[in-house]
């Protein structure tokens, strides 16, 4: 089984994935509250990357640390939820209450998107000392703490990344099922009306999803930044593809079914490319006397796939497939 | 003064203007019954007591204060409730989820206690608390609904059709229960009611609704014995 | 050539005859038809295509079968200069490594044969709207089918997603990241440019104000305003989106082949969601929809506007310290995207708003069918 990729492979790519998961969550959260599709959201996740860039550079700058995996999230979370409330209060409440429709709000996002990479990229030439306007990578990578294990070295935040996703899904579905507030969260998703009639200020639970899915993007952001290499700002702009199409396979109707989305795009494009061109390469090439040829460029085409496929398939999404149905079929077979 | 006052009101949905120039009032421990045909506005006159459609103009007062422009989850929390026609409750939410919804404005330590006189009430809902709503019939959620409207202790209950697609003694239940409302706790009530024989008579005030504009304005008795309108517009026949 | 005017250049203005091209389709799809097409760049995209990855292979192709033994000596001489195997010029022309010292060479060879010129300019021409009216079917396939959001996103995921996989593609398809020079059709490129967008522009003006008062037009409103009704009217509302995806999709690649032309150099990537599908729809928010007067006037605006800020917000910070300067660099991109919610905020009917469409006179009418 040489084809099989190694553990560090495999780690990295569930790590990206539950980054994907967290921040197609969010994008859908937004989405089913205030009907609002966010084009900024990978950018507001870049907030988190950039709260960890100052954090290695100011406080942590002796060498890696646990302690960052503490930090660097929380503030994130508060800080990127913090601009996307920012965002939702001053931006897209009032153009929304002008009568601007679906399309406009978008082309709002767009233009958010476009402010907030500017004033990113400028804060971080700035705090960098470097005066000239050109992209600078992050390049924290060595910051982040190395685990030994199993015969491999992983970076700590391959194991974080997830564990973080699973905590937040867990916190989140909690704060849906068991708070006051949060059932009146998916009240509102329902039927807005109907909430303000019960006495829910449906507004506060707009602005309330709008910090969550900030923060969360905060999160994934600040910890995600760990392994990609190179990174600046402007990356946010390849990410928020990825993003879409995580919820776009979810159906951006559901807000778990986002983060599922997001998983499984996440885990295509990394372990299902990696797999392909293993397989590819080590196997099939060699074996039949092919060219061999990289296909690690080709992550992109694996979302593509998956977005066509549920365009002609399901174009309701995952969401809205019929799961039932199949689980019955299953059952009667066996 | 009366507990509720609606003057020259005018509301619609954005740029639809539907209702014109209504005027009514409603007092404690009285029913008002709104009658009309299809698309006369009756929903659309309470949809705009309470801040969910648009108001133009006009001014609504209750319990001598102009509540015109308060958002609709303030309205509810100074003791409005209104039993929507269509959509009354929460679909994806268990059956439980919607009393505890219905109580959001309750101080918390009171939900429990409400919860168990409201179930004690509608019984059949007891076996079905973790159910989703959207399990239940058509008329188990009528009745969810008006279990919901009872969960807070309103002063001012607008009920918009509450007894459409019941059986006929779940709906004599449900009006039963609005009599109750009124003559045991005094509670001001306006209730829509298509089935205008049944609403009139439970009524003491009445409003015929015609395109927007109130035609009839009187006594329930009143409006019972009109021979012409009732037979122009409410099917009562002869 | 080389026109300058105050601050405005020949290049900028071949990208504002574009924007009018962009603008002008994405009218019909969205102000007219209500096909909320955050796609656009894709479209654009194909028309570059066309004359980058697959023109100047076809344009190689013609050489090698016209000037074959010019074509050979060009790729031996290429082989020994770089060290490669090439066994074509197609190859090479569509190799990273060559195609920047081949493409002037095919240049040179289509220039002197005005003939053959202009046929592969028509070619070219009919592989650009080839290309576009498929893309354009695939978005149908989804417009018939999702609601107006859903399918904004989803035609927007997957433009972007072609767009970089094609880009990622670092051989065959169109260069990689570096891209393919495209093919040129007449020694002053940006002349070439200039002309055929001004032409293109007039053109498809005309035919969207034509299209606009015509029955179609009517028909196109009306799937906008209310589709159930439209259905019950008997107008075949999925026919009317399909048709209207299509025209608007390859009217909006020429824009793609006519800025192509001005820079033959263009990355892939140079044709992604900000500057082909997120301008163009803040140009016709601006102009107003479903009005064409509107969209040229939002394109005009936006650009001069935009020129401006880009020129004078970096002067304003010449002579200042480098951290200020740095900081203008970034202010002017912020500064345009804040006129952006400005423009939402302010003018939600835009500047000129939709005209009722001229319909015939209803005695003319009586008269006609007696
Ligand atoms: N959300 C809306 N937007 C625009 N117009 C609406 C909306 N809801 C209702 N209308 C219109 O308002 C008018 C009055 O509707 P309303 O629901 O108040 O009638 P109604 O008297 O309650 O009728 P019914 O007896 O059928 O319930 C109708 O013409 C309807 O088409
Ligand atoms: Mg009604």
């Amino acid at each position: 089984m040489g084809f099989l990729p190694n553990g560090t492979f495999v780690m990295a790519s569930i790590a990206y994935a539950s980054a994907l998961g967290l921040l197609s969550m969010g994008l859908s959260l937004t989405f089913v509250t205030t009907r609002i599709a966010n084009f900024a959201h990978a950018t507001i996740g870049m907030i988190g990357a950039f709260v960890l860039t100052l954090l290695v550079d100011r406080v942590y700058y002796t060498g890696p640390s646990y302690q960052i995996f503490i930090t660097a999230p929380v503030l994130s979370f508060l800080l990127a939820g913090a601009f996307a409330v920012f965002m939702y209060i001053v931006i897209m409440k009032p153009l929304a209450d002008r009568g601007n429709g679906v399309t406009e709000l978008m082309i709002a996002t767009f233009a958010v998107d476009i402010i907030l990479i500017n004033i990113l990229s400028y804060l971080l030439n700035a705090i960098r000392g470097v005066h000239i306007p050109k992209l600078i990578g992050l390049n924290v990578s060595s910051w982040d703490a190395r685990i030994h294990c199993c015969g491999v070295i992983l970076q700590a935040s391959y194991i974080v990344l997830p564990i973080a996703a699973i905590l937040l899904t867990l916190a989140f579905h909690f704060f849906l099922t068991k708070t006051k507030f949060g059932v009146a969260m998916r009240a509102t998703i329902e039927n807005p009306d109907l909430a303000e009639v019960m006495g829910v200020n449906t507004n506060m639970v707009y602005t309330v999803s709008w910090f969550i899915s900030g923060g969360l993007a905060g999160v994934a952001g600040s910890l995600l930044a760990f392994s990609l290499k190179d990174t600046s700002p402007n990356d946010s702009a390849l990410i928020i593809v990825s993003v879409f199409a995580g919820s776009i396979v979810g159906g951006l109707s559901h807000v778990y079914w986002g983060l599922i989305g997001g998983f499984i795009v996440g885990l295509m494009e990394k372990l299902g490319t990696g797999l392909l061109d293993n397989f590819y390469n080590q196997l099939l090439a060699p074996a039949l006397g092919w060219t061999s040829f990289s296909m690690i460029n080709y992550e992109k085409l694996m979302s593509l796939g998956l977005v066509v496929v549920i365009l002609l398939f399901a174009p309701e999404g995952l969401a809205g497939v019929d799961w039932g149905k199949y689980l019955r079929k299953i059952k009667r077979r066996w | 003064m009366a507990f509720l006052e609606v003057k020259s009101l005018n509301a619609g949905y954005g740029r639809f203007h539907i209702l014109f120039d209504v005027d009514f009032t409603v007092n404690m421990g009285e029913i008002l019954v709104v009658v009309g045909p299809n698309g006369s506005g009756k929903s659309t006159t309470l949809k705009a007591i309470f801040g969910i459609s648009t108001v133009y103009s006009g001014q609504i007062i209750f319990d001598g204060e102009d509540i015109t422009k308060l958002p609709a989850h303030i309205k509810a929390k100074i003791g409005l409730a209104y039993l929507p026609q269509t959509s009354n409750v929460f679909t994806e939410l268990n059956v439980e989820e919607n009393l505890r919804m219905a109580g959001y404005t309750l101080p918390p330590e009171d939900v429990e206690d409400r919860m168990q006189e409201v179930l004690e009430i509608f019984e059949f809902l007891k076996a079905k608390l973790k159910d989703k709503a959207r399990t239940l019939s058509g008329g188990q959620r009528q009745l969810l609904g008006m279990a919901m409207m009872l969960m807070r202790k309103p002063d001012l209950l607008m009920f918009d059709e509450p007894t459409a697609g019941l059986s006929p003694k779940a709906a004599r239940d449900v009006i039963d229960k609005i009599i109750w409302l009124r003559d045991e706790l005094g509670k001001a009530v306006i209730l829509v009611e298509q089935n205008a024989k049944l609403g009139l008579e439970v009524g003491d005030n009445a409003l015929l609704l015609v395109s927007g504009r109130i035609s009839f304005k009187g006594t329930a008795r009143e409006l019972l014995e009109n021979k012409d309108l009732g037979k122009l517009y409410l099917g009562l026949a002869k | 050539m080389n026109i300058e005017f105050w601050i405005f250049s020949d290049t900028w203005l071949i990208l504002v005859l574009s924007y009018f091209i962009v603008t002008l389709s994405l009218n019909l799809e969205a102000g007219y038809t209500g096909i909320p097409n955050f796609g656009k760049a894709l479209f654009v995209f194909m028309g570059a295509w066309a004359a980058q990855g697959i023109g100047i292979r076809l344009a190689a192709l013609f050489m090698q079968h016209y000037d074959p033994k010019d074509s050979s000596l060009l790729v031996e001489r290429l082989n020994s200069m770089l060290g490669q195997n090439y066994h074509s010029l197609v190859e090479a022309a569509g190799s990273t490594e060559a195609n920047r010292i081949v493409a002037p060479h095919i240049y040179d060879f289509l220039f002197a044969h005005p003939a053959l010129d202009i046929t592969l300019f028509i070619v070219i021409l009919l592989v650009t709207l080839g290309l576009a009216a498929a893309m354009g079917l695939i978005a149908s396939y989804a417009a018939l089918r999702l609601r107006e959001e859903y399918l904004a996103i989803l035609l927007l995921s997957f433009s972007e997603l072609v767009v970089m996989v094609i880009f990622n593609q670092t051989d065959s398809l169109n260069g990689g990241p570096k891209g393919l020079w495209a093919v040129e059709f007449y020694p002053d490129n940006r002349l070439f440019a200039l002309i055929l967008g001004a032409v293109i522009s007039l053109l498809v003006f005309i035919y969207a104000e034509r299209l606009g008062n015509s029955p179609m037009g009517r028909t196109m409103r009306a799937v906008r305003d209310d589709e159930v009704a439209a259905g019950v009217f008997g107008r075949d509302v999925a026919m009317t989106r399909l048709k209207v995806i299509m025209i608007s999709s390859m009217i909006a690649a020429l824009a793609g082949l006519v800025y192509i032309e001005a820079k033959p150099s263009a990355q892939t990537l140079t044709f992604n969601r900000v500057i082909w599908t997120f301008f163009p729809w803040a140009f016709l928010i601006l102009g107003g929809m479903a009005n064409n007067k509107g969209a040229i006037v939002g394109v005009l605006v936006f650009m001069v506007l935009k020129r401006f800020v880009e020129f004078y917000v970096p002067q304003m910070a010449a002579g200042h310290s480098a951290a200020i300067q740095m900081l203008a660099a970034y202010l002017s991109n912020i500064i345009v995207g804040l006129l952006i919610l400005l423009v939402l905020y302010f003018r939600p009917q835009g500047v000129l708003p939709e005209k009722p469409s001229k319909t015939m006179d209803l005695d003319v009418v009586l008269e006609e069918t007696k």
